[in-house]
């Protein structure tokens, strides 16, 4: 009905459009993508990593100190770098870095980046004492209850900076990011997967067997767990992929992302060694950067109609 | 162009009065870099940051002013883009031919805060018939240009204004969002949440820009410089209350003289989406002139989004729990 033919245009032969123009507005995507790329991925596989670390370790060590009291001493200065890298990935994605600090001049819930944002900053402050306190220990300067206090405090804004991830990426306007109902859902509970695989690789790596034993039980049932939210949150995606993805790349993708979850269950089920707990680790976290990164590409790939088109 | 943009940017500005104790100390402590005067180092990195915590006095509320566009009226002039480009200062986007229409325009963008739209509805038969607007129906071939001048529609509830964690922006005392450019450190937050596309990140400096409703025009008593520039007077602007009535009369208007299809976008609040303070009369579907059919607040969704995150994370500490619990010697 409301062709926007172009017959008129045909008589006169005006020059064609230098970038694939498009006639009319009707199918034109309205909305403006916001320059987050790669980075953001990584960012959001850091983030899982940091405060999954963290919290994996945090929970352990309060559950049952006497097994996991070593690995947790390591586990959160590592966190800590990890957390440090995060932030400056998230500094250098600001348009303007410099001003960083700007957001910390208003505390705005509805906002999750500002709640983000104060939950990094209120949290990096325990880890780095828990970190700190916890190298002191190893140099023989034991301050346990101080330490075990940072652990304690630093488990809410901790929780909080895993969380917020999410749901930022999903309270937006953007195509498929807007109907990502359990992106948030399946984040999180990412994290506290990830955050436990690296234990487990470090007590691989100090050969804390009692640990080894629980947290590749506790891996395996959270693998399978973290597959309810993630089958959940691509059925969220399903019309958004249709729309830009052939059915045969959509088999591809999604065979990559199940035999990257298969193959460290199948390792960890199998063997206990350092060997097979690493390579297992490695894939689950190659696992979550392709999901996070098929993700974070959706409001940046063109749908395929405007793509035949072109 | 671009290095006038620098050279105002670096002016001094005058802003209003610090508010409260805290603020005034703060800024004395800051006053050469306040008032751009010659400064070291130390008191540059001093004044960068403290700068964005000196509070000012928030101005008196006033009535809630906005724009009402009358897309029937529009003639495609851009008059309008044209005095916001030049009132605003903004840089041009270089020129290409689009191939859509007369619209070489494109987009709205932090360097665009004007956009006329360009809608040919023409049939193959009669293309060279343009028939009287009264005469269109759904049968009839059509025979028309759809004209309309998009800018920010100023929502009431603004997504945009939800998303930004610096508190660049703002509700101003004309109940108009305003991004103010010394706070915004380009973060990226509202680009992705305007259901309307309207905000993008400059090139130049990294922050977000849009129609400012001319905030400096208002506040010196002024109409914005499109609406005064507009030939037709297809952008009204004023008190939105007196907006909406006229808008509401000129529907009524036009169903009279045969438009039945003629009604108003963004003029109430829909169950999705907060009223907005620019609105637009329309003769044809949203999607036609670029907008969203039913326009969609992403905030309805953040509470049960942050409820299935934190279960997620919730659920896998409590299974990492019991299974330290079982298996702990
Ligand atoms: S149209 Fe977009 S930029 Fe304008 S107020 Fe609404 S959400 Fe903000």
């Amino acid at each position: 009905m409301h062709a926007n033919s172009s017959s008129q245009h045909a008589s006169t032969k005006p020059p064609l459009p230098e970038q694939g123009g498009q006639i009319g507005y009707e199918n034109t995507t309205v909305t403006k993508v916001p320059g987050w790329h790669g980075i953001i991925a990584w960012d959001a596989l850091l983030n899982g990593m940091a405060m999954g670390l963290f919290l994996a370790a945090a929970v352990s060590e309060l559950a049952a100190p006497a097994v996991f009291i070593g690995v947790a001493k390591v586990a959160y200065p590592v966190a800590l770098v990890l957390l440090l890298v995060d932030l400056v990935l998230l500094v250098l994605d600001l348009g303007d870095p410099l001003r960083f600090h700007h957001m910390l001049r208003v505390f705005k819930p509805s906002s999750p980046m500002s709640l983000g944002t104060w939950c990094l900053t209120i949290f990096s402050l325990p880890l780095t004492a828990a970190a700190a306190l916890s190298v002191l220990a190893k140099l023989g300067w034991d301050f346990e209850r101080a330490r075990l206090l940072a652990v304690v405090v630093g488990l809410l804004p901790g929780f909080g900076a895993a969380a917020y991830k999410g749901v930022l990426l999903s309270t937006n306007a953007q195509p498929g990011w807007k109907d990502a109902r359990w992106l948030g859902g399946y984040l999180t509970n990412s994290a506290l997967l990830m955050g436990c695989a690296e234990l487990l690789v470090l007590s691989a790596v100090m050969r804390q067997t009692q640990a080894i034993a629980i947290l590749r039980t506790a891996f395996i049932v959270l693998l399978i767990l973290n597959m309810i939210p993630l089958g959940l949150l691509f059925a969220n995606l399903r019309t958004i992929h249709a729309q830009l993805y052939t059915r045969g790349q959509q088999w591809r993708v999604g065979a990559l992302i199940a035999v990257g979850a298969l193959i460290p269950l199948g390792l960890i089920l199998l063997n206990g060694g350092l060997l097979s707990i690493s390579v297992a680790v490695i894939f689950l976290l190659a696992d979550s950067w392709l999901v996070r990164s098929v993700y974070v590409k959706i409001p940046h790939t063109s749908p395929l109609e405007v793509r035949s088109g072109e | 162009m671009a290095s006038r943009e620098h050279e105002l940017s670096a002016l001094p500005q005058t802003s209003d009065p610090p508010r409260g104790r805290l603020s005034q100390l703060l800024a004395r402590l800051i006053s050469p870099y306040l008032h751009g005067e010659p400064r070291g180092p130390v008191p540059e990195v001093l004044g960068r940051l403290i700068y964005p915590f000196v509070r000012g006095e928030a101005p008196k509320p006033q009535q809630a002013t906005g724009f009402y566009t009358d897309t029937t009226v529009c003639i495609g002039c851009k008059a309008c883009e044209v005095a916001c480009k030049q009132w605003n200062q903004l840089p041009s986007d270089g020129f290409n031919w689009s191939g859509n229409s007369y619209d070489n325009t494109n987009e709205l963008s932090a360097t665009t805060w004007r956009h006329v739209k360009f809608i040919e509805q023409f049939s193959e038969q009669t293309s060279n018939v343009l028939a009287p607007m009264g005469t269109v129906s759904d049968e009839s071939p059509l025979n028309r240009w759809l004209m309309m001048s998009d800018h920010c529609k100023h929502c009431l509830a603004a997504p945009c204004h939800q998303a930004c964690p610096t508190g660049a922006i703002i509700q101003n005392e004309f109940e108009n969002v305003y991004i103010q450019a010394d706070i915004c450190n380009g973060c990226s937050s509202c680009i992705a949440a305007c259901p309307f596309g309207v905000i993008t990140r400059s090139e130049m400096g990294g922050h977000s820009h849009k129609c400012t409703l001319c905030y400096d025009r208002q506040r010196d008593g002024l109409e914005p410089a499109c609406a005064k520039a507009c030939p037709t007077q297809s952008i009204h602007f004023g008190p939105v209350e007196e907006l909406r009535e006229q808008a509401s009369k000129r529907v009524d208007q036009l169903h009279e003289r045969g438009v039945p299809q003629a009604y108003l976008y963004g003029d109430v609040p829909s169950e999705t989406y907060s009223a907005m303070h620019s609105f637009y009369l329309l003769v044809d579907r949203p999607s036609v002139y670029g907008l969203p059919d039913a326009p969609f607040n992403p905030w309805l969704h953040m509470m049960g989004d942050y409820v299935r995150s934190v279960a997620g994370g919730l659920v896998a500490i409590a299974v990492l729990l019991v299974v330290v619990f079982l298996l702990k010697p």
